[in-house]
This record gives C-alpha cells, structure tokens and sequence, in this order.
C-alpha cells in the first residue's frame, strides 16, 4: 500500500472507479486498490463525490496549508468497530495507574531509541539514560512530560554535533512558525509522521483520540502523537541528519515568511521522497526472524499496545 | 509482490481493460502496467480481467517478481507514465 502525496494543483475525482488528478498537464491516474492515504500539500479541489469513494475505499486524506503545516484530516467512517476496545482504552485512560503505565513505557522507550540514535553515530548519551531513570520514577502524566521536555531538548543539543554545517542546527527548538531551518525540517517531518502513524492508527481498532503521554482532549488525535514519539529519532531526526549533512537540503529549498520559515515545494517534495523512502527501508527484526520495514514496524507497535488493552500481553514486556 | 501486466485484446474491450487495470496499477505506457501489489489484490485483479476478456483471442500477461529489485529497467526514449506516488 503506497501514500499519494499531492503538490501539483487541480482537481481530484473519482473517475472509472478510481482516483484521477487532472492538472493542467493532463490527467493521472492512481491506483485506488493501492492507496493507502493521500496526502494534500497542493492547492487541489475535490467533491463529496470523492469522499464518499474514498471513505468506501478506507482511504484517510490529509490535508496541510502553504507552510507545510497539518490542517486536519478527512477520517472515513471507522470499518474496524469494537465497542469492547474502546472501553478497554478509555479504561487505561481514566485510571491513573493504568495510564502511567503506558505512557511511562512510550516515553522510556523513546529515551532508549534516542540513545540508541546517539550511541550509533558514537555519541555519549549518559545524560539521557539519566532521564531515563527519572521518567520511571515520575508519579503522574504531567511530571513525564516534563521530563520528556528536558530530554527532548538535550537530545536536539547532542544532535547538534553531528550537524557539519552549523547554520543548520537546532540549537532551540522553535515551532509555529519554526525560527531556523533545522527546526523548519523537524517540525514538517514530525507532521509528516503523525499523519502516517494517524492512518495505520485507522488499519486497527484502536480510537486515535485516546492518547496517554498526550492528553485526551476536545480537539484531535492524540494516539498518533503518543506512537509517533517512539519513531522520532528513526525516522524524523535520522533524515534530518542525512538531508543537511548530505547537503540535499540546503537554503534554496526555504521561504521567509512572517516570524519563521518554511520549506517551499522543492524542499517538500525532496523531504517527502526521503521520507518515503525511509519508511520502506527495513531492518531485521530477530523476534520474526525476517525483515521489516520502518512502516510495519510502526503497525506492530499498534498492535502491541491492542494487546496489552485487552490484556493478553504487557505492553513492552517482550523482546 | 511486483507485478508487471501486459495485454493485447480486441480493440473492443482495450478501454475496459485499462479502466480495471488502472484500479490496481500504475500505468506505464500502451498496454502496459505495473506497481506493488499484495497477493489478495492481485487475485482480485486477475478475477476481474478474467471475467471481461475473450479466452479465445485475448491474451493478458502477469510478470510477478518479489520486488522491484530483483530486476534491472532500462528505457530508451520517452518514460510516458509517472515515477512514485508523488504528484
């Protein structure tokens, strides 16, 4: 199953039972039995004709504005209903004990994979595994993201001396509108990444709008952002490297705008094509004993934590 | 899997062809389709192309590989259809 990504303008319709783009070079035609979500950058126009397809077909579509920012997704109708799961996830919500536990999980295990990032490319993470500690040791949700935050913000300072070129570091995270072009890069990836994460959260039964780490609140998903925290360094911070130390990226693919940066349609399109590309890249997974790759990686973690709801197994109790 | 799909059929039903095969892949040039495909889907695919055709004078052909990369693609000339899923 591929993700569409849509730069060019013109109008989406389903035509001849499937997905056609007409721009003004013609028009396109994309395999709908082979979609798995679309993702919107363009200025394109589409019916109620299409929603309608694309809900019976189980497609989500995404949609971000000018600055690369998400807008908000076109969620079809759930097909994968289970009243029982989500009285489970609600459960594991409203019971502090039980909501710790997972969100402690998400977040040590993102302190582990941001370790192991470091270690990988021989940088000494001793301070993080400190984090560690304490992110076990915190009593409610609140204090964890607390630490996260600290963690977060020393992991980027560590990543900062791997960058070569130093107009391109973090240095401070910034967002909305992001300051710097290191920031500008991370904040599109990390979007680019909750979208993903948002629509395989709709392959299972899960609800994404009952997020642990993440608070669940009145306006989105939160699922996605709790999952997509475990992913971060792989797949984010890894093309982030690669792109500015390759020098693919550099500052003709930005545009000042008021405040900030953002990444123009070159930029997007060369940061999609590697993000693509990163998540089909596989790695070998000892339990299966066969390769996989980034996108199943982040479907088995899905499914981990269905599991450990329904109570047939502890959420990051194997390996 | 990666599949390859090439047809040639009566005039009468190369439009009907194409409409199906465009449902599952992307395509290439006259005649010609391709993409990644799961098994169920490609089961799929050659049930409704089997439905439509003529056995007695059309002739579809499948190439199915494990992947993309278990093979080379040159071209020569134009390359007519589009690369990757990014428009």
């Amino acid at each position: 199953m591929e993700s569409v990504y849509l730069f060019s303008s013109g109008t989406l319709k389903r035509k001849a039972n499937t997905i056609c783009l007409e721009t003004e070079s013609g028009r396109k035609y994309i395999p709908v039995e082979n979609v798995m979500d679309i993702k919107v950058f363009g200025e394109v126009d589409l019916n109620k004709r299409f929603l309608e397809f694309l809900s019976q077909k189980r497609i989500p579509i995404h949609f971000f504005n000018r600055e690369g920012y998400y807008v908000g997704t076109f969620y079809p109708r759930e097909y994968l209903n289970s009243g029982f799961l989500i009285l489970k996830q609600a459960e594991h919500y409203i019971n502090q004990e039980k909501r710790m536990l997972i969100a402690r999980e998400i977040v040590s295990r993102s302190f582990q994979n941001m370790v192991d990032f470091l270690k990988k490319r021989k940088v000494r993470a001793d301070s993080l595994t400190r984090y560690k500690k304490k992110a076990e040791e915190a009593s409610n949700v609140s204090e964890l993201m607390g630490i996260e935050g600290n963690a977060r913000e020393e992991y980027y300072s560590m990543i900062d001396s791997l960058v070569s070129d130093e107009r391109f570091r973090i240095e401070k995270r910034t967002r909305r509108p992001p300051k710097n072009f290191a920031n500008t890069l991370i904040s599109f990836g990390n979007s680019l990444l909750y979208t993903t994460v948002l629509s395989l959260i709709y392959q299972t039964h899960l609800d994404p709008r009952i997020g642990y780490l993440h608070e669940t609140n009145f306006r989105r998903f939160s699922l996605n952002l709790d999952i997509a925290e475990l992913f971060k360094p792989a797949v984010v911070d890894r093309l982030f490297l690669n792109l500015v130390n390759t020098r693919q990226i550099n500052e003709k693919h930005f545009d000042e705008i008021s405040e900030g940066l953002m990444l123009n349609d070159e930029g997007k399109s060369l940061f999609v094509k590697n993000y693509e590309q990163a998540l089909r890249e596989t790695v070998f997974h000892k339990k299966l004993n066969r390769y996989v790759s980034m996108r199943s990686l982040i479907k088995m973690e899905l499914h981990k934590l269905e599991k450990h709801l329904i109570g047939e197994q502890v959420f990051g109790s194997e390996e | 899997m990666y599949v390859i799909m090439v047809y040639d059929v009566n005039e009468k039903r190369v439009a009907k062809i194409l409409k199906i095969a465009r449902k599952y892949l992307k395509w290439v040039q006259n005649s010609v389709l391709e993409g990644e495909l799961s098994p169920g889907k490609y089961e799929k695919l050659k049930l409704e192309v089997s439905r439509l055709i003529d056995e007695k004078e059309d002739s579809v052909r499948f190439y199915v590989m494990d992947s993309q990369k278990v093979f080379n693609l040159e071209t020569l000339g134009v390359e007519k259809g589009e690369d990757g899923f990014i428009f």
